[in-house]
């Protein structure tokens, strides 16, 4: 075994400028699948912890059974009374990979400037349970400000953000008054003043002219319910969303509350469809690199092949079988393929190391303000990558080397 | 019982219109021991005859017997294993190995074998200095004469104590002096361990050393003569 390794690597070394072009080939194709995948890995990183930490929409959300579809048209059949909040909050909160829980009724109705209203839908929520899902999150995100102005406070019920777009329309500033519109439960208008103490940017484009983020209180009195529409969850670890799920919605049935639980994945259309479209981007790219390694490998093995006829037959005529001329191609082939992966995983660690010390930054979609681009080190990619090209690099090998291999030793021997 | 045997071999080269008839119904016994010199005009059907007993090639038709055993219809691997453990080769252009060093050259076989690396290395050495190559063992073939490289593949066709070496014109690259000295050093060994050695050649020179001489023409063996080598 040892000699054959050893006229593997010897014949690489001999045809040193062939072996490390294809190695290079080998070795920027890996960097190139790791490195927009690292980036990858960062932007489906920023975009589930901006929605579950940043929005503070946590991990799993609890809502009547129905309220998606049937309860957009009739609310009342579908909220949570003060009861069944307090029944469903003591049942989540006995197990202990839940971190928060905190209630929200989303409503809509008109905002006036006093001289024209327009639409609104707004999020009324907890703002200090908000404020310590913002904490929870990790890295930039957990510095990340979304607004312009002051935060929402339990105590102030009136104050209230706008989107961008929604304050530009009615010409409202930061500290102006408007009145919120809405009609109740019960069908009765209701109207209540309120202050604008923050601006923000809604996460959907379409959305900019509409949304408000307006204190629970404020939500539950334009409402004229003590009633919530849905239960927010935060999680300590997000990699328990999916099992949690199961568990909480077996054991709210049992519990006797007819609920359903949806994770952030389900409820952020904007994170899939990103998702999505990264994943055909990486995939074209991943053809791609395969692409130029298998010509590189099947170039590299089949001059040498050529180059090297006259050696096979003399293998051949030394006792060296069929599948013993196979498996000195493949070794050199995958010799090839690990060699290029180590280049191209110090490419990947290089590149990693240049944007950790650069800190470039950028303003990605929904953002305002600038945040450092990074490249997330994925072992997982890096480990799958190595192993499917030398892996590649072996099956790229055969047939040329199962050609050589089947050639009749006569005619190799005679070679020229 | 005769080391080979083939019984009216014939060996044919391409089909129908571009058909070549290389050997025509030959018959040939070898004994162990000897030292048999094929030799014939070029395109006689030397090469054919040599590659046929050294389990190359196949036969179109007739048989082909080594030590007894009817090799004809013998699948590759089988045939792959016999020529490692029962022949060796000796080639005109000598065909070391490019990347292996002399001494990495003879262990060749035996690795091919699986016999372990001190020990072919061990047999190698000695086979190297037998043949007055010592200082040469760390060498690649590009760095040895083209003596000396005749020479370490006479120690790599032995080093695993053939019945059978068998060398198709093996001094054909060489100068005068040189081929003589090989065929000398050929025949010495063939005494000394009783090895069969076949080689062929159109170098009438080299013919007065060699105890038994086989003539081809056109794919037929014409004359078959046994006399004292000089």
């Amino acid at each position: 075994m040892f000699t054959w390794l050893k006229i593997a690597c010897r014949n690489l070394g001999k045809n040193r400028r062939r072996s490390i072009f294809t190695i290079i080939a080998i070795g920027l194709g890996f960097a190139a699948v790791n490195v927009f995948g690292g980036f990858t890995s960062y932007i489906f990183a920023s975009l589930r912890d901006g929605y579950i930490y940043a929005q503070g929409n946590g991990h799993l959300t609890i809502f009547k059974t129905g309220f998606l579809t049937a309860g957009k048209l009739d609310l009342r059949d579908y909220l949570l009374s003060a009861a069944e909040l307090r029944t469903l909050t003591d049942v989540v909160r006995g197990f202990p990979d839940v971190l928060l829980t905190t209630p929200q009724l989303h409503i809509s109705g008109l905002l006036s400037n006093g001289e024209v209203s327009t639409i609104f839908m707004a999020a009324g929520h907890v703002p200090s349970d908000v404020r310590r899902i913002n904490s929870q999150a990790q890295g930039m995100i957990g510095q990340l400000r979304l607004f312009t102005g002051k935060p929402l406070e339990d105590d102030h019920v009136y104050g209230v953000g706008l989107s961008a777009g929604l304050a530009r329309q009615l010409q409202l500033d930061l500290g102006a008054n408007a009145i919120a519109m809405a009609p109740t439960i019960d069908g009765q208008i209701n109207a209540l003043d309120v202050e604008v103490w923050q601006r923000f940017e809604a996460a959907i484009e379409l959305l900019n002219d509409k949304l408000m983020l307006v204190p629970l209180t404020l939500a539950q009195a334009l409402y004229d319910t003590s009633s919530v529409d849905r239960l927010t969850v935060l999680l300590r670890d997000t990699a328990r969303t999916t099992p949690l799920r199961a568990t909480l919605t077996q054991t709210l049935r049992q519990h006797g509350l007819d609920v359903e639980v949806q994770t952030w994945e389900e409820l952020s259309p904007f994170y899939t469809k990103v998702k999505d479209m990264f994943d055909i981007i990486f995939l074209f790219l991943f053809f791609i690199v395969f692409i130029i390694a298998t010509m590189s490998i099947i170039n590299t093995v089949s001059m040498a092949v050529m180059e090297r006829t006259k050696e096979i037959g003399t293998l051949r005529a030394l006792g060296v079988k069929r599948l013993g001329i196979v498996g000195l191609f493949v070794m050199e082939s995958a010799m090839l393929g690990l060699l290029g992966s180590l280049l191209g995983l110090g490419l990947t660690l290089l590149s990693w190391l240049l944007v950790h010390t650069l800190q470039p930054t950028w303003v990605p979609p929904i953002i305002t303000q600038h945040i450092p681009l990074e490249i997330h080190l994925v072992p997982a990619y890096l480990v799958l990558s190595m192993g499917f090209l030398v892996v590649l690099s072996i099956m790229t090998a055969i047939i040329p080397a199962r050609r050589a291999a089947h050639q009749s030793i006569v005619d190799t021997l005679g070679h020229v | 019982m005769p080391l080979i045997a083939l019984e009216q071999v014939c060996k044919d080269y391409g089909a129908c219109e571009t058909r070549v008839t290389a050997l025509r119904g030959v018959d040939l016994t070898i004994d162990c021991g000897e030292f048999v010199a094929i030799w014939g005009p070029s395109g006689s059907g030397k090469s054919t005859l040599c590659n046929l007993i050294g389990l190359l090639d196949s036969a179109t038709s007739g048989t082909v017997r080594l030590d007894g055993q009817d090799v004809t219809a013998l699948s590759d691997n089988r045939r792959s294993e016999l020529r490692n453990r029962t022949i060796g080769f000796i080639f005109q252009s000598f065909n070391l190995i490019p990347v292996l060093s002399a001494l990495e050259n003879v262990m060749l076989p035996l690795h091919i074998q699986g016999e372990g690396t001190a020990q072919a290395k061990q047999k190698a050495m000695q086979r190297l200095s037998d043949l007055g190559l010592a200082a040469y063992m760390g060498r690649r073939p590009h760095k040895l004469s083209g003596g000396q490289q005749q020479r370490v593949a006479i120690a790599r066709a032995l080093i695993t104590d053939p019945r059978l070496v068998v060398a198709d014109e093996p001094t054909a690259n060489l100068d005068s002096d040189t081929a003589l000295t090989i065929i000398d050093l050929m025949r010495y060994l063939n005494k000394q361990s009783g090895t069969t050695f076949l080689f062929s050649t159109h170098d009438q020179r080299l013919l007065a050393r060699v105890s038994r001489r086989v003539l081809l023409r056109d794919g037929m063996i014409v004359e078959d003569t046994t006399h004292t080598a000089s």
